[in-house]
């Protein structure tokens, strides 16, 4: 049985209520307080608005029993405050009055009041209003809990889904800065500014004809972790994981000003990373194997394209196609960068830095390009 | 006047809370009679409000009628009826005698 089928969350949300009652009178705030504490609840008494004010900001209780007629501020003084300010709007303000003073439950009414209470006070008619109070107080926390919970449970859903694609990291990001996530992948079916990033491993065709297809799947997985994890550190997007091939996009979803800077980082990484598995692969099966990145930057188009029945989330584009390229012209454990990426990273490295630069003419295109290439020491 | 006593029934669970109940009431008398012997309206008319609402709450009805009486009898500026309540109000507190249920 759960606990709200049992009680035993009302019986714990009963002794946890707690009172806040106001009234210059000690023998009338005695009075009260000692009706509710026979409920079992929590009372404060306060002899002032300026003590309850104090009290509700020290520790915000969960009704409050104000007195109208008090020296200093009024009950309606304190009342409009408290309904006034957004830590204490809800809190449920019940003013005690003169039996007959009509008027004061007009203006009552117009502080923002939720209830009264006459008196003489009846004890009967102070802990039925009381208890109504109670009541809704503990509905409206038990609705605001489960809100609170369907909430955690749908950013676990996208931050679930996002981790198809971004880093953790990233995914947090995403989440604090859109509050809805799938708004910001939804809103992404558009042209926008990438730093698309190719990597595979070289040698693999030899890898699937050389060694037993029951570990080529193991192999290939502990190839993607390491890629992929280096994707994560530098907070890329997946895009598509395909054979022996990755393809990450930076400033996308969200910009980042350094995408050229993450995207050779993210290169670097992953040949490093991998470096210690492919010495063990030499010694075991005797293969040479590698990574070689392709990186290039400009406009693609970046969406989820597909059939309701299965969708990806994609990049598609020049850059792209040109990242592709200068992958497959890469070699083991060399990073190739294309014309408008180079741009970006010559700013970021300086012109003094020794780059290798050179003309390739790509598969498709009739114009040869200058790319640079950057090797990558490993130990 | 005789010298009987008035029997009031007050709830077993305020035993603890009427010796200070019946001080304070005490207090407000000498308080009353000084203010009506100022002329001070506005005193006894916050007087009567607070005799008002917490009389009849500890089971008292008499204070409250008394606590209406002078409010109404302040804001009236009603000298001979504030004496008459202030002089009812110290027969009943002198003759008062209460019993727990």
């Amino acid at each position: 049985m759960s606990d709200l089928a049992s009680g035993r969350v009302a019986q714990q949300a009963a002794a946890a209520f707690r009172v806040l009652v106001v009234d210059d009178d000690p023998d009338m705030a005695g009075f009260l307080a000692r009706m509710l504490t026979q409920q079992g609840m929590h009372t404060q008494v306060a002899a002032d608005g300026r003590a309850a004010l104090e009290a509700i900001e020290l520790s915000p209780p969960d009704l409050v029993l104000l007195d109208v007629q008090m020296p200093g501020q009024s009950g309606f003084d304190i009342c409009r405050r408290l309904k006034g300010q957004e830590a204490t709007a809800l809190l449920p303000v019940v003013l005690i009055t003169a039996l007959e003073d009509q008027d004061s439950r007009v203006r009552g009414i117009e502080a923002g009041a939720d209830d009264f209470l006459s008196k003489p006070v009846r004890r009967e008619e102070l802990i039925a209003r009381v208890n109504t109070l109670r009541r809704l107080h503990e509905t409206r926390k038990e609705l605001e809990g489960r809100r609170l919970a369907a909430e955690v449970q749908r950013k676990e859903a996208i931050r679930n889904a996002f981790a198809r694609y971004i880093s953790p990291q990233l995914a947090e990001r995403v989440l604090r800065e859109s509050g809805n996530g799938g708004e910001v992948f939804r809103d992404l079916s558009e042209r926008t500014a990438v730093v698309a990033l190719f990597a595979d491993l070289r040698g693999f065709t030899r890898l699937s004809e050389t060694v037993a297809v029951s570990i080529i799947v193991p192999m290939l997985n502990e190839f993607f972790a390491e890629l992929t994890a280096a994707a994560h550190e530098h907070e890329g997007t997946i895009f598509s994981m395909a054979g022996d091939s990755l393809l990450v996009g930076f400033n996308v979803p969200l910009p980042q000003k350094d995408a050229v800077e993450r995207a050779v980082a993210t290169g670097r990484t992953m040949i490093q990373r991998f470096a210690p598995i492919a010495a063990r692969w030499k010694a075991e099966h005797e293969l040479v194997v590698g990574i070689g990145v392709g990186i290039e930057s400009g406009e693609v188009v970046v969406g989820n394209v597909g059939a309701p029945s299965f969708m990806s989330y994609t990049m598609i584009g020049d850059a792209v196609n040109v990242a592709a390229r200068l992958m497959q012209m890469a070699q083991i454990d060399e990073i190739m960068v294309g014309p408008r990426a180079s741009l970006s990273l010559h700013s970021l490295l300086g012109r003094a830095t020794p780059l290798d630069r050179r003309k390739v003419t790509l598969r498709g295109k009739s114009e040869p390009i200058e790319v640079l290439s950057l090797r990558v020491a490993v130990a | 006047m005789t010298a009987q006593t008035i029997t009031v029934t007050v709830a077993k669970d305020l035993e603890d809370l009427i010796p200070t109940f019946m001080t304070n009431r005490n207090k407000e008398l000498e308080t009353l009679r000084v203010a009506l012997g100022a002329g001070d309206m506005e005193q006894l008319r916050q007087l009567g409000h607070r005799m008002k609402g917490v009389g009849n709450s500890y089971g008292f009805e008499l204070i409250s009628v008394l606590g209406k009486n002078i409010e109404d009898g302040a804001k009236a500026r009603d000298l001979p009826g504030l004496q008459a309540c202030i002089t009812e109000y110290t027969d009943y507190l002198a003759r008062v005698t209460i019993v727990y249920e």
